[in-house]
């Protein structure tokens, strides 16, 4: 293998496949021209191909300007939103998660190390899910985005400026500590929904689990996708910049995804195990009549009516 | 950053934007990467394999250059050749370097006062 191979190696790696042919033709040829001159002018061959190569200079920065695509995770104007987006989330999540753990782990009756355990894992399990996913989506957003809105939302003119482009009122925008908010509600839901399938505390020495197995095996995992959606489309939202009337009627859409299945649940009363109340001795603590799951209802109806009227009261608001 | 460092970056940003003209108007008459930069070495307008290769590319990509592969010879060459918008364009920027000279040998009290 020449150095001429190794160094062609490095470019071709990170140039886009469907290049890779012409580029390394073109780049072969050429290396051997500028050898055949520096022989013919008499220098020893291997002092001659080194000589070529470094002057064609570092094979991978070579490679960033021949492919001419971003090479960057996330680049310079998104990471700043990224920053703050992660930051937040994980400032958030990850005592969260941990506390949750530790209480589930309590209320099942396990012991102090058991307790200790379950909020380390949950801390790790929630730094990696919440890094893991807001990179995931904003490093699609640096590839896929057509770029105009965002870079805008974040501040960075992009091509002409126009008096269009002057910020919209505040109450129209949805700024990043919005999206943070957003998606502290969307990512606390799916956090307590899976917490709650893992509670089943030991009851006059067998195991309860709280919730009724429909729910742990289909709603839950429906309910948890869902919010997922929305999480994401809550990011896009925000990308955007700003609430139009068909976003806030797909956000209407997602929350009523949610809302309802979790509305029918309750007041059919088939959220809870009944075997659950039985053993606390409050044997219609599920019931769809019972105060808890009414109390459930009244505050589904409640957030699910406010955050859809709110979107859309943003929404005309950015029409201005 | 001391002068001769200086002098080089500088010489490099103004070369930049030279380039692109240069590769526009000497490619009116065909020719592969290798040989471009020998000639443009040649006529006092030189500049680096890393940085003409690529600019190839691009200039090729927005319509400015076509390419076609030579094979016939001992090694296989691609050629490039000056498009008629990439010919009108290099016009028009001459026209504008010429432009520019003159303008800063105005504000240097030089040869066009």
């Amino acid at each position: 293998m020449t150095l001429t191979d190794r160094y062609l190696g490095v470019v071709l790696s990170a140039v886009p496949r469907a290049q890779r042919p012409d580029v390394e033709r073109e780049l072969r040829s050429s290396i051997a021209d500028a050898l055949d001159d520096r022989l013919a002018a008499g220098e020893p061959p291997e002092a001659a191909e080194a000589a070529v190569l470094e002057g064609l200079g570092d094979p991978a920065a070579l490679a960033t300007r021949l492919s001419d695509r971003p090479t960057s995770l996330i680049g310079p104007e998104l990471f700043p939103a990224w920053r703050q987006v992660t930051g937040s989330l994980l400032a958030v999540v990850v005592p969260l998660l941990a506390i949750l753990l530790a209480v589930v782990a309590a209320a099942n009756g396990e012991g102090l190390t058991e307790m200790v355990g379950a909020a380390i894992g949950g801390a790790f399990q929630a730094l990696l899910q919440v890094v893991f996913w807001t990179t995931l989506v904003f490093a699609a957003v640096e590839r896929f985005d057509t770029g105009r809105d965002a870079h805008q939302a974040l501040g960075v003119p992009m091509g002409r400026w126009t008096v269009d482009r002057l910020p919209v009122p505040a109450s129209a925008r949805m700024g990043a500590s919005d999206l943070v908010g957003e998606l502290l509600s969307s990512i606390g839901c799916i956090i307590g929904l899976a917490v709650l399938t893992q509670v089943a505390p030991v009851i006059d020495g067998r195991q309860v689990p709280l919730l009724a197995p429909t729910m742990v095996s289909f709603w839950v995992p429906v309910l948890i996708v869902v919010l997922a959606v929305l999480a994401v489309f809550q990011v896009v939202v925000y990308m955007a910049g700003r609430w139009t009337m068909r976003r806030a009627t797909i956000h209407a859409l997602l929350q009523l995804a949610f809302s309802v299945p979790v509305l029918v649940l309750a007041l059919e009363g088939r959220i809870l195990d009944p075997a659950f109340g039985a053993a606390i001795r409050v044997p219609d603590l599920g019931a769809g009549d019972g105060w808890l799951m009414i109390s459930i209802a009244v505050i589904v109806v409640a957030v699910t009516a406010w955050d859809i009227l709110d979107a859309f009261r943003r929404a005309r608001r950015a029409v201005v | 950053m001391d002068e001769t460092e200086l002098l080089a970056l500088h010489l490099q940003e103004l070369r930049r934007g030279t380039v692109v003209v240069a590769c526009l108007l000497a490619l009116r008459t065909p020719d592969y990467g290798y040989a471009l930069l020998r000639r443009l070495d040649d006529a006092g307008v030189p500049s680096d394999a890393n940085t003409i290769y690529p600019l190839l590319r691009r200039l090729e990509e927005r319509g400015l250059l076509t390419s076609a592969w030579d094979t016939g010879e001992s090694r296989p060459r691609k050629f490039y050749r000056t498009s008629d918008a990439g010919s009108a364009l290099a016009d028009r920027l001459l026209v504008e370097m010429d432009r520019l000279t003159s303008g800063l040998h105005a504000l240097t009290g030089g040869p066009d006062r």
